[in-house]
């Protein structure tokens, strides 16, 4: 077990995703930034959410002047122009991009100078709030982090998104390790469920690899090794809504031979509804309530680099 | 190393260690059941229904080896052939009242039991040959008396051991296993001590409570509608 005072010392940067839109994606973000903030962390919240940005809202902020749209098409070069200080302690905060549709889609020059330039900041911890879907801009900003985080609901349509999202995450990087064009070419083509390949699991594209290319093949099962996101269950009401995270893992383990780790599980509660009503940030306005004592327990376990498991679940 | 799920083997498939007893396969038999069930929504997109049928047939191939000493010896003999398995079995786990033990068939059992009986210079009985004996779970078909009986023998714990793990006083476990329904306590209680065993045993408390009153039940005629009430 690591200890808390020493995981608190080193700058990461975590990504929050989860594929499908209405998850609490935006939620879990500020307030986990909250309960580190209150670790006596210095938090930075980026909302990388191009489109549809909403962060700035969960935390109470009314629409901010300068946003990421700024930076991204270079009206400002300091970022630090764009950084915004909150009413909370330690919390700050870069917003989403507002206007111009183009915004939502910077390229790869404009995403890694994005990048570049968040490193610079004066935080100790980084936290990107993606947007919905499983575009290459939300991908890249969660293969970049040091975490990947997503965010489930015990529903098939938001399970169905995340393994999509998996998926999708896992092959980009695939993409990113390979040089061969042909290898990169039958990845794309393995993205396709109906290819004609027969490739259907990660471990046939491996194996279809390796009889090509066997040290590719090889260097290919390493980032499966090394590739570990981490799986946040919100709004559950029953104990086998708890199960589902635990029966997650177990799927990924058996289908893509990914260690996705159960971080948590963040309880459903009317005070969640109406904390965004009243525009105040949950861990704020109701401390000590279920889903709030539920995050802090999400955080510690992202310190100290643990997962929940079963025996301390039952 | 990564492997494909056919490729997996049992202790893999369900995510137990090559040491682990057989309450614990037990549990987690249930537990990966659960997760490959046609219906379970974390699997959601990521199975087809054929392959979750092919799953849950491994499942079982799994759960039928290792429960049983014998077949889970010959199990593990293969592995170690095939270099799956280290040759030295795992050292006990200290801080564990009760140690990792197999599940016995009831042919060992018998066999042992006779053995005990027959004393050294006891004229040698003619051993009945009885080797195929019924052989009880892994599919149960109802928990009654002297199958629980059966299944607690199975793990080598006395009425004794069950009663320090569970707290219940040894002699109304005696009752519950010879279905003496006259001398146990109300319904209430009974239900109580019948969970606590089946925890104890590693099967399903609600499975195993709720047989075993059918029975209680039907034997002492309680009313239907007084059983309504004490349930919810």
């Amino acid at each position: 077990m690591l200890d808390l005072q020493d995981a608190l010392r080193k700058k990461e940067i975590w990504a929050i995703g989860g594929g499908k839109g209405g998850i609490g994606k935006s939620l879990l973000t500020g307030n986990i930034g909250i309960c580190l903030s209150r670790l006596k962390q210095k938090v930075l919240l980026v909302d990388a959410d191009l489109g549809g940005a909403n962060l700035h809202t969960t935390l109470g902020i009314g629409v901010p002047e300068m946003t990421l749209s700024d930076f991204l098409n270079r009206r400002t070069e300091n970022i630090q122009d764009i950084v915004i200080k909150t009413n909370i302690p330690n919390v700050s905060l870069i917003s989403g991009a507002q206007d111009f549709l183009d915004a939502a889609n910077p390229n790869f020059a404009q995403k890694t100078r994005l990048l570049r330039h968040l490193e610079t900041l004066d935080a100790d911890y980084i936290l990107l709030d993606l947007g919905a879907g499983t575009s290459f801009n939300i991908i890249d900003f969660f293969l970049f982090s040091d975490h990947g985080i997503l965010v489930v609901l015990p529903e098939p349509t938001a399970i169905e998104n995340a393994y999509r999202f998996i998926k999708s995450a896992f092959y980009r990087r695939f993409k990113k390790v390979v040089t061969h064009q042909g290898i990169k070419d039958l990845i794309d083509a393995a993205m396709d469920q109906k290819n004609t390949m027969g490739v259907r699991t990660p471990y046939d594209l491996i194996e279809h690899v390796r009889t090509l290319e066997r040290e590719v093949g090889e260097i290919l099962e390493l980032e499966v090794l090394k590739f570990r996101p981490k799986l946040i269950v919100n709004q559950v009401r029953t104990k086998n809504d708890i199960q589902i995270g635990f029966s997650m893992k177990s799927a990924c383990q058996k289908y893509f031979g990914i260690n996705l780790e159960y971080l948590g599980y963040v309880e459903y509660d009317d005070c969640v509804w109406q904390s965004i009503r009243s525009k105040r940030p949950l861990t704020i306005e109701y401390p000590y309530s279920r889903p709030s004592r539920c995050i802090e327990r999400i955080v510690h376990n992202l310190l100290r680099k643990e997962q929940l498991t079963l025996s301390t679940f039952y | 190393m990564i492997k494909k799920i056919e490729d997996l083997n049992f202790y893999e498939l369900l995510e137990v260690s090559p040491a682990a007893t057989s309450q614990e396969i037990h549990k987690a038999y249930e537990r990966v059941r659960r997760v490959y069930d046609p219906n379970s929504i974390a699997l959601y997109s990521l199975f087809t229904p054929e392959e979750t049928v092919v799953i849950n047939q491994r499942i079982e191939e799994a759960y039928r080896t290792l429960v049983y000493e014998d077949n889970r010896k010959k199990y593990d003999a293969m592995l170690r052939d095939r270099h799956e398995l280290p040759d030295i079995p795992p050292p006990p786990r200290p801080g564990l009242k009760y140690q990792p033990r197999p599940a016995r068939t009831p042919a060992t059992v018998q066999k042992e039991n006779q053995l005990a009986v027959t004393s050294p210079d006891a004229p040698a009985t003619p051993r009945p040959v009885q080797e195929e004996a019924a052989p009880v779970p892994p599919f149960i078909g109802e928990f009654t008396g002297p199958v629980i009986k059966v299944l607690r023998e199975q793990r080598e714990l006395s009425i004794r051991d069950i009663a320090d793990m569970t707290k219940v006083n040894a002699r109304y476990l005696e009752l519950i296993e010879e279905e003496n329904f006259k001398k146990l306590p109300a319904r209430a209680y009974i239900r109580g001590f019948l969970m606590l065993y089946a925890k104890a045993i590693g099967y399903d408390p609600e499975r195993m409570a709720s047989d075993y009153l059918k029975r209680y039940d039907a034997a002492t005629g309680f009313p239907h509608s007084l059983r309504k009430k004490q349930e919810v």
